[in-house]
């Protein structure tokens, strides 16, 4: 479970990102969090994973206050999120595999188990045939699969995406969501941060709506139209 | 793409973390650390040779130190206060002189050096000879070789000096172990200089090391930054950084050991030369096989240290 109390993000320059936030996500739902550019949604992304630390409030997940969270105990943290980026921040130097391989090698998995699962990873997104090839052999869609396919391979309890259908068509967009959708379905909390309101309609999720770093709605599934 | 496996992958079976994985990481990050360092081989060899001469010059410093120590030992071996008698003093008075000086309980030994033995000893020596030959009667008086005794300090040494110069029929006391105790202080501060360099120069390589990995990580803050995204720990992203600079080391204290056997090498001539002239009394040694050894390893540490306070350092600044 996700929990925003009173969360406020001021940066150095005053600017404020986020203001006295306070939702709360359930374990295995998922929710859209949307707004315009510069709301706060990526803001709010970053203080899950502990990229950045709130200036005022709470942010519980789990069970666990972030705000609590030493410098130590971030890797376990991040080791228990799949985090998704817009811009897939793939290692191009190194295959598809490898890439998709590294949360299981962080996490002390043996050799045979990680191949395993490494390719159940890949032919859950489609790519198992890509498995040798270099990230920059790949579309954007195609990369950008290797990156969920790397954020979901450690099984985590909570998946976060930044604008993960960016920079793809409407179809693959759609079938994108469709992934995230199942992962749901299979008990994982899952928060997607995106300003594609066709695409978050046609989802029919809870949506979380920001402006200006403030909570202006929360729409439950049925609400959305 | 295939849809019918989401379950599959949510619930399988938990993690097994193992020693084993540790050690796979260690082997793998040991190796990808060296084909990084292939990968940019003019970087790398510069790194390696600045690195090494560093080393070299201390090592190259202790052989020479070390050289002049053994020759000091060589010729320094006869202590001996040797006390010249006056001219016209004979055998008898040189015996009783001899018995005198011997009773003292600062002497260990007193030997006679005959007229005789020390214009024998003058004529072994080069370009003497023909001068000899054109004496008619032999110039040279007795003379009293005295042996303090072992562990004498210096003072008492130079009291006993003293009283020698100061007694009936002496006409010349020549302490020979004063310009051992000049060339031991001058090599106790050659010990000291060598030291003061060696630390220097070990700073300047640990610095070098630092310097490659720093370089190292600011190009590869993109890698990091993902991989502290996904969970890394600072130990896990600063492992290959550390093999890196095993691998400096090493290969540069190697690079050095070389360097130093380079350098013995080239001076076995002319020390042989030396040796020679002095009837083969000067036996001039090279580095000890464990400094040899122990270079390298002493240089992967210095490597290891470099790289670890660099990488905790750029890190410290990441995600």
């Amino acid at each position: 479970m996700i929990q925003f109390d009173q969360v406020s993000k001021h940066y150095a320059g005053g600017h404020e990102a986020l203001s006295q936030l306070s939702f709360t996500v359930p374990t295995g739902e998922m929710a859209f969090v949307t707004g315009h550019s510069g709301a706060g949604k990526s803001t709010l992304l970053k203080l899950l994973g502990v990229i950045e630390r709130p200036s005022h409030g709470t942010i519980t997940v789990d069970g666990q206050n972030l705000a609590k969270l030493r410098r130590r105990g971030i890797p376990r943290l991040r080791q228990r999120i799949g985090m998704v980026f817009q811009n897939h921040r793939l290692l191009m130097d190194r295959t598809v595999f490898a890439n998709v391989e590294l949360p299981l090698t962080i996490a002390g998995i043996a050799q045979q188990e990680r191949g395993r699962r490494v390719r159940a990873a890949l032919e859950k997104v489609g790519l198992l045939s890509y498995e040798r090839q270099l990230p920059a052999t790949l579309s954007t869609g195609e990369q950008q699969r290797v990156g969920i396919a790397r954020a979901i391979v450690a099984r985590p309890s909570l998946l976060i995406a930044d604008e993960p259908t960016g920079n793809l068509d409407p179809q693959l967009a759609l079938e994108i969501m469709g992934l995230f959708a199942e992962f749901q379905q299979v008990g994982t909390t899952v928060l997607i941060a995106s300003h594609d309101l066709p695409l978050i309609k046609r989802m029919r999720k809870r949506v979380v709506v920001l402006d200006h770093g403030r909570l202006v709605a929360d729409l439950a599934a049925e609400e959305v139209l | 793409m295939n849809t019918d496996n989401v379950a599959s992958v949510r619930n399988d079976p938990g993690r097994s973390r193992s020693l084993s994985s540790w050690r796979e990481h260690h082997a793998w990050s040991a190796a990808d650390s060296l084909r990084r360092l292939a990968a940019r081989p003019l970087g790398s060899l510069l790194t390696i040779a600045v690195m090494g001469l560093a080393l070299a010059l201390p090592l190259a410093f202790y052989l020479l130190l070390g050289n002049v120590q053994q020759m000091g030992r060589a010729l320094g071996q006869d202590q001996a206060i040797n006390v010249f008698l006056q001219a016209n003093q004979g055998e008898s008075q040189a015996q009783l002189l001899a018995k005198q000086v011997g009773e003292r309980p600062d002497v260990a030994s007193v030997t006679i050096k005959t007229p005789q033995q020390g214009l024998d000893e003058l004529a072994k020596l080069q370009g003497f000879s023909g001068a000899l030959d054109a004496l008619d009667q032999n110039p040279l008086p007795y003379v009293l070789m005295v042996q303090p005794r072992p562990g004498l300090d210096a003072p008492a040494v130079g009291r006993l000096v003293n009283d020698l110069h100061d007694m009936r029929s002496v006409a010349q006391v020549q302490d020979s172990g004063t310009w051992r105790q000049r060339l031991d202080a001058l090599l106790g501060v050659g010990e000291r200089v060598v030291l003061a360099l060696a630390l220097m120069l070990a700073l300047a390589a640990l610095l070098v090391v630092g310097n490659a990995v720093r370089v190292d990580i600011a190009s590869r803050s993109e890698e990091i930054a993902v991989l502290l995204l996904v969970g890394a720990s600072g130990a896990f992203v600063r492992r290959p950084y550390l093999y890196a600079g095993i691998w400096y080391g090493l290969f540069s204290g190697m690079l050095a050991a070389l360097l130093a056997l380079a350098i013995e090498f080239a001076l076995s001539g002319p020390v042989a030369q030396l040796s020679q002239a002095y009837d083969g009394k000067l036996q001039l040694g090279g580095l000890p096989l464990w400094l040899l050894a122990a270079v390298p390893l002493a240089a992967a540490v210095l490597g290891w240290l470099g790289a670890r306070l660099v990488s905790a350092w750029q890190l410290r600044k990441a995600v």
